[in-house]
């Protein structure tokens, strides 16, 4: 079975500690803490530092995506230190990289996610392909409605987990609109997840990002864990 | 036109061709090979000049509008070329069969993008699309994907779905043509639920080969629907293209659905329905992406037993496009008058070419050989 987690910026924008409160009451203990903005990185190192987080058996951190060049060997050796140290996963949007050496020192903890439709880079299999070429201990996070977003027969979707299904350390979870916004995951979505559900790798945390109060949160884990049951079912089905 | 039939789908008798492993008739070619019907010129010793000078003529133009509009694609919005273009066939006379097609969410600029395809596409100097009103202007992803078959599927959006599938490129940001392209195929396959659960032992899909057909004999009853309403007007070119680009399409588009009995040998016990469903989309993705002529020269080419139809169907098709590519030749064709035609020498050139066209396709398709080919038209190809 899969972990489900949540992630802080889905939860409590730009606030990790809130948002790790809010994951507690939803009784889970997997999640990813978010700094999307470089502005939040170094907060989240002094929290993160100060915390107690043992109670949680899986965390990753989602790298800023918002940063200069200039910025980038700060970044690069702030993530190190922050999760690379604790073998903590970094996910990062390839599209934010300026110099691909510079990641290459995350080493295996480093893993890059497909991207949306807007971006240029990592959004099919192939233009992943690339990017991991340039970084070859990477990892990849999988991200689902992303990959529906690119193409919505899920076509997509298979090449990336077929193509990848060894690398895949971490999944994200949601919906994703024509405005490549995150919302919670309808049930037309849930449909279109279902066809690929068979190819999902068994253990790999799943986590939501879809943006939500606690009730809305309560009910997004209630449908990974239904989507995530169909998938343990799919799976068995196929081998 | 094939119909689903369980019973006879699970015939306990299946035909020699479904045997593991079947004989190759999938097109394979990738963009880095050669192309397929010049692999096939160079194997028979054959001399195919004007196949070679419309590729060159299309590469050129395709570079020609990319430059000038391919600018004007989005994540959103692909510019798909059809007709000529995307057969790899373009003359000095070939006009241009294009769409901005649109994926997305609804934005008043489309049009303006599309008057400025229009402008661009016309300043570089190629004649405009047909008067149909088929091509030259917006199309809309979701009529493609969800009116097949029913009221709303008009002749446009049926020309236009097949098409996209079989004849069809786009140039600049092709995000919206691949997504709309896999959505059609989606569409065709998981809805074919036979073909879906594996209970078709050839694993072709009916829906999509149905839907292939009826484009096919929509083409030639509207050849005589235009014969009859532009009062004879251009007869002789229209029969001179039925005969030989047109009936090439549907040639190809029964390989292409042939060639689905491959992935369904690859996925046999092994996958699931979502498997079988996207190795298909991904499988015939690959071979559409090629024009028609390849998709049939790959197959002859890769069975030695159709080497001698492969050479009358080369020798004809370029024939048929050197003239094409002859304006005067051309313009007489455009102005022939129907009572003329069983005097005339050009016509009379016209009609040769399409009979050894026929006799090469007859060859492959209804003469019994080791491909199995000939199974599989009886099968799904007639009734």
């Amino acid at each position: 079975m899969n972990p489900i987690g949540y992630s802080t910026g889905a939860l409590a924008h730009g606030d990790v500690a809130r948002g790790l409160s809010v994951v507690r009451r939803l009784g889970i203990r997997v999640a990813e803490l978010s700094a999307l903005r470089l502005r939040e990185l170094d907060p989240m190192v002094a929290f993160v530092d100060g915390a107690d987080l043992s109670d949680f058996n899986y965390l990753s951190v989602h790298a800023p995506t918002d940063f200069a060049p200039t910025d980038e060997e700060h970044v690069v050796a702030t993530l190190e230190r922050l999760a690379c140290a604790r073998k903590w996963p970094v996910i990062m949007h390839p599209d934010a990289v300026w110099d691909f050496a510079l990641w290459r020192r995350l080493g295996s903890c480093l893993c890059f996610e497909n991207m949306d439709k807007r971006k240029g880079k990592a959004r099919t299999a192939d233009e992943l392909a690339d990017i991991l070429s340039l970084t070859p201990e990477a990892q990849v996070c999988f991200d689902i409605a992303h990959a529906r977003q690119v193409d919505s027969s899920m076509t997509e979707a298979y090449r990336l987990l077929r193509r990848f299904t060894t690398r895949i350390r971490q999944i994200h979870f949601s919906e994703v609109s024509s405005g490549s916004r995150h919302s919670p995951v309808s049930i037309a979505g849930l449909r279109a997840y279902e066809q690929i559900a068979s190819e999902v790798p068994d253990g790999v945390p799943v986590i939501i990002e879809s943006p939500a109060s606690v009730d809305e949160a309560a009910i997004e884990v209630d449908a990974v864990e239904r989507f995530l049951n169909y998938a343990s079912v799919a799976r068995t089905q196929v081998s | 036109m094939a119909v689903d039939d369980d019973t006879r789908d699970r015939s306990p008798v299946p035909l020699a061709v479904v045997a593991t492993p079947p004989p190759t008739i999938s097109p394979m070619a990738s963009a880095s090979q050669q192309r397929p019907i010049f692999r096939l010129e160079a194997r028979l010793g054959a001399n195919w000049p004007n196949l070679r000078t419309c590729e060159e003529n299309t590469k050129a133009t395709l570079g020609q509008i990319e430059a000038k509009v391919g600018k004007l694609t989005t994540p959103d919005t692909s510019l798909v070329l059809y007709g000529s273009l995307a057969r790899r066939e373009f003359t000095a006379d070939s006009d241009a069969d294009w769409t901005l097609l649109v994926d997305g969410q609804a934005d008043p600029e489309h049009l303006n993008s599309t008057l400025e395809a229009a402008n661009g596409i016309k300043g570089i100097g190629i004649k405009v699309p047909g008067r149909e009103g088929t091509f030259g202007q917006l199309t809309f992803s979701h009529d493609l994907i969800h009116y097949i078959g029913g009221q709303d599927d008009s002749n446009t959006n049926t020309t236009r779905r097949i098409l996209l599938l079989l004849e069809s490129t786009s140039v600049g940001q092709s995000a919206a043509y691949d997504r709309v392209t896999r959505n059609v195929l989606h569409r065709y396959l998981s809805e074919d639920h036979g073909w879906l659960q594996g209970r078709n032992p050839y694993g072709v899909p009916r829906f999509l080969q149905n839907d292939i057909a009826r484009y096919w004999r929509t083409m030639a009853v509207d050849f005589a629907y235009k014969q009859r309403l532009r009062g004879g007007e251009g007869w002789a070119l229209r029969s001179t293209k039925l005969r030989l680009s047109r009936k090439l399409i549907y040639a190809s588009g029964l390989m292409y659905c042939f060639s689905c009995r491959e992935v369904a040998a690859i996925a046999e016990g092994k996958e699931g329905t979502a498997s079988r469903l996207q190795l298909a989309i991904d499988h015939l993705l690959r071979v559409g992406m090629q024009p028609p002529i390849d998709i049939v020269a790959d197959v002859l080419d890769r069975n030695d037993e159709f080497h001698e139809a492969a050479r009358a169907f080369g020798d004809a098709y370029d024939q048929f496009l050197g003239l094409m590519a002859d304006s005067a030749i051309r313009e007489h064709l455009e102005n022939l008058p129907q009572e003329d035609a069983s005097t005339d020498p050009t016509y009379e050139l016209v009609r040769h070419l399409g009979h050894r066209f026929q006799g090469a396709l007859d060859r492959v398709f209804l003469q019994p050989s080791k491909s199995g080919i000939f199974e599989l038209t009886m099968r799904y190809g007639v009734f």
